[in-house]
């Protein structure tokens, strides 16, 4: 599938690899809509597309909500006429240890609380599937080749500390396999899934932490760096053009290793 | 350069050489892009009814309610104070009043 011409709707779209993917699109000739809870992102955005020349839409919605999702959906095919690449990107981290103990008694001193637990789930894995399954419905009734890409992440092999995301994350990941599978099922031949799991990447909630935490992150990195939304995009943009690719999940981390120098 | 108002925002539809942008009014008088680079080809009053269909879509009117949080109560002794379900998908977060006044009855 060519970029030119198609229409991409990105959650998430308004910071981090959201927005590196809605520009890097744009640039190749795609009509972007840009999804996200935050309007000043969106606003920001749009305006930087419209300098490039491009054409973009911005929808602020919250892809836990059904109703939110059929709005931006609708919303993208009343702007572009037609829906080709839906990229899953908007993402929450609510990291805590699922049970705590109290240093002198060893007794539990703390759980995960469910809040934690549920808005995690609710928007990395629910608004993930309200993303494809809405987009999926769009380019069946229409007609259109598409691609359906849930954002992953290298800690679906489960992070300690991050019970709900690596969860969550696992899921998406295993996403692909479950739509292709059914397409095939279903005769839907045009419609493509490939998941993406990034590493450690340069966006604002890595670069802004602790820089001692992030030095120690990297000393497991290969490429001795984070990994840059750009480079995620530009896979994401190879993805679409490249048909085979198909059912499957790819890991962009930049040669992530444990301690000792064994790729994870 | 067509202009409307709707939900209490001001709309304006500009042309960018072929296509359309359209941008609205911000509270502190900046404006910002709905969208950019719009219906390529398309005569302005037919521009102006693609850019109302397409802003009712992107910005709904209405009231959404929203349950109680009955799994997180505030108590005091035995009495549960219940506060609005706030993960729930239909909260919205208001982070400004809106510039129409309620009639006066």
């Amino acid at each position: 599938m060519e970029i030119k011409g198609s229409v991409a709707l990105v959650t998430g779209g308004g910071n981090g690899i959201g927005e590196a993917v809605v520009k890097h699109l744009a640039r190749q000739g795609a009509r972007v809509a840009v999804v996200d809870m935050v309007q000043k992102n969106i606003d920001r955005v749009v305006k930087d597309i419209q300098d490039l020349g491009g054409e973009a839409i911005g929808i602020q919605a919250n892809v836990t909500s059904e109703a939110d999702t059929a709005r931006y959906i609708k919303g993208t095919l009343e702007a572009f006429g037609q829906l080709n690449i839906a990229v899953s990107c908007a993402g929450i981290i609510r990291d805590g240890t699922m049970l705590s103990l109290d240093k002198e008694t060893g007794q539990v001193s703390k759980k995960l609380d469910l809040a934690k637990w549920q808005a995690v789930i609710d928007t990395n894995l629910t608004g993930t599937f309200l993303c494809m399954r809405d987009a999926a419905e769009a380019m069946v009734n229409g007609g259109w080749e598409g691609l359906l890409v849930p954002i992953s992440s290298v800690n679906k092999a489960g992070q300690v500390g991050q019970l709900n995301y690596s969860s969550a994350k696992v899921a998406d990941a295993l996403m692909p396999k479950i739509i292709v599978g059914e397409f095939l099922m279903r005769g839907i031949r045009k419609i493509r899934c490939v998941a993406i799991a990034p590493g450690y990447t340069a966006t604002p909630m890595l670069t802004g932490m602790n820089q001692e935490a992030l030095k120690a992150i990297l000393e497991d990195v290969h490429l001795g760096r984070l990994v840059a939304p750009e480079e995620i995009a530009s896979l994401i943009g190879y993805c679409v053009e490249n048909e085979a690719i198909n059912a499957t999940t790819i890991e962009i981390t930049g040669g992530l290793c444990y301690p000792k120098g064994i790729a994870k | 350069m067509p202009s409307f108002s709707y939900n209490d925002m001001t709309f304006t539809v500009a042309p960018r050489g072929d296509r359309w942008d359209i941008s609205y009014a911000l509270p502190n008088g900046a404006s910002a892009l709905v969208g950019a680079g719009l219906f390529k080809g398309l005569a302005e009053a037919e521009a102006a009814a693609r850019a109302r269909a397409l802003i009712k879509t992107i910005f709904p009117v209405g009231i959404k309610s929203v349950g109680p949080d009955v799994a997180h109560p505030n108590t005091i002794g035995d009495l549960k104070i219940v506060g609005p379900d706030v993960t729930h998908p239909n909260f919205i977060y208001w982070t400004k009043d809106s510039v129409s006044c309620p009639k006066q009855l």
